[in-house]
């Protein structure tokens, strides 16, 4: 079986450069998977869990930013701000940031906008920090 | 002997300084090192922003963004000057100065309202000298400026532009051309001229093959990537001004170690003539005047 080649790239440098088996991704809109041969697409990511499986069935998960996926046939392009691995996450730190976040009250529309993305990300943060 | 050992002085502090000059070299070569590996893999990032674009041009979509759009009229500005923390790099912020007068001039006469923000200690004190208000200064861009630090600045400019508060962002910064080429530049980044246009037709030909699918749709991608563009350029123009700094630094460190290379040989000449003219006094005395007693 064909194998994807993931490039996950953020403005600082490469971050992942691997084969995988298959990942998942989160959209905008919800999780989607990419196996090989799959038609050509390119989208928006929303914040979330990153997995990679690889081809021994091992899986590795990361917490990504918000970005772009470009899916080329076998190359897979995750354009990204910020990539961190579950493992290193700081739980206690994201849910001081979480409630931070909640106790903070913003005026105007693009501060509010501001405000709810940051919210998003904490409670991301924490749910996938406590769940793996 | 006093010429002699005033000699002697001198060349011990030109071989201190030397010293110096060469160990700063050095640092110099090996931060150019990883502030050039860090730009060249930053490089990706960008490469691939310019491959969606190219990707999203064959959807037949118009290019119209608030980012992208120029203001019929410019009433304020904002100019970005970057500049080293320390000296001691040639003419690397001079020229960068030079060009921010130039260009602040220019505005003056223009009547444009600009607000001027500094990174670097260098460029603060020059223009606190000239007697020019910052209105912002910043001075933790060391030699490796992070994304999240840089992204704090470029997330307050989309914003203001945004929101109509200023009309243009211009950058004054040294950019990297080559090792041995490097341009101190005022540069346009807001409104965006383009969209990675260096490399854009030629990742058209090649995705043009290619039947993409959009999620969610062509537009509101643009939306997400042409902020990330902007960031990534910004971001560029502070990797680009770091690396040139090491550079500046690097070759003005190898003029001076070999102008002290050469001062220490004069000196030393100087020295071993003034050693030999006392002997040869001093034996002429005592010959004469053991001639005087015969």
């Amino acid at each position: 079986m064909a194998d994807l080649n993931l490039v996950v790239v953020t403005p600082e440098k490469t971050v992942i450069d691997r084969t995988a088996a298959s990942i998942r991704v989160p959209m905008f809109d919800g999780s989607a998977g990419v196996y090989p041969r799959r038609a050509p697409v390119v989208g928006r990511l929303g914040i979330g869990e990153l997995r990679v499986n690889g081809n021994d069935g091992s899986s590795e998960s990361y917490f990504i930013d918000g970005g772009f996926i470009q899916v080329k046939g076998e190359q897979v392009s995750v354009l990204t701000s910020a990539v961190q691995p579950l493992s290193e996450i700081d739980r206690a730190k994201a849910q001081a940031d979480l409630e931070a976040a909640i106790a903070e009250s913003a005026v105007g529309e693009e501060a509010l906008a501001a405000l709810v993305h940051r919210q998003e990300r904490a409670r991301k943060l924490v749910s996938l920090s406590s769940g793996s | 002997m006093a010429n002699a050992r005033s000699l002697v002085k001198r060349l011990k502090s030109v071989r201190n300084i030397r010293k110096i000059t060469r160990t700063m070299e050095l640092i110099a070569t090996g931060r150019f090192k990883k502030a050039m590996d860090r730009a060249t893999e930053a490089a990706a990032y960008t490469k691939k922003i310019s491959e969606i674009v190219g990707d999203l041009g064959q959807a037949d979509l118009k290019f119209s963004h608030p980012l992208l759009e120029q203001r019929p009229e410019t009433k304020r500005s904002v100019l970005l000057v970057l500049t080293s923390n320390r000296g001691l790099c040639g003419g690397y912020n001079g020229s960068v100065l030079r060009n921010t007068l130039r260009h602040f001039q220019k505005l003056k006469e223009t009547g444009i309202e600009y607000t001027l923000e500094v990174s670097g200690k260098r460029g603060i004190k020059f223009l606190n000298f000239q007697q020019i208000a910052i209105d912002r200064t910043y001075t933790h861009f060391e030699d490796k400026p992070t994304f999240t630090e840089v992204d704090e600045l470029g997330k307050r400019f989309v914003e203001d532009f945004v929101a109509g508060r200023i009309d243009r962002l211009d950058v004054s910064y040294t950019s990297f051309e080559s090792i041995s080429r490097q341009n101190a530049v005022v540069e346009t980044i807001l409104p965006l001229a383009g969209l990675g246009s260096e490399t854009d037709s030629k990742d058209e030909s090649r995705s043009a093959a290619v039947d993409y699918e959009f999620q969610p749709s062509p537009k509101e991608i643009l939306e997400e990537l042409v902020p990330a563009a902007f960031r990534a350029r910004l971001f560029k123009c502070f990797l680009d001004a770091a690396v040139s700094e090491q550079i500046a630094r690097m070759v003005a460190m190898k003029g001076a170690t070999e102008n002290a290379d050469e001062m220490a040989g004069t000196l030393k000449q100087q020295y071993n003539r003034a050693r030999q003219a006392a002997i040869t006094s001093e034996l002429a005395e005592i010959i004469g005047g053991a001639a005087a007693l015969e």
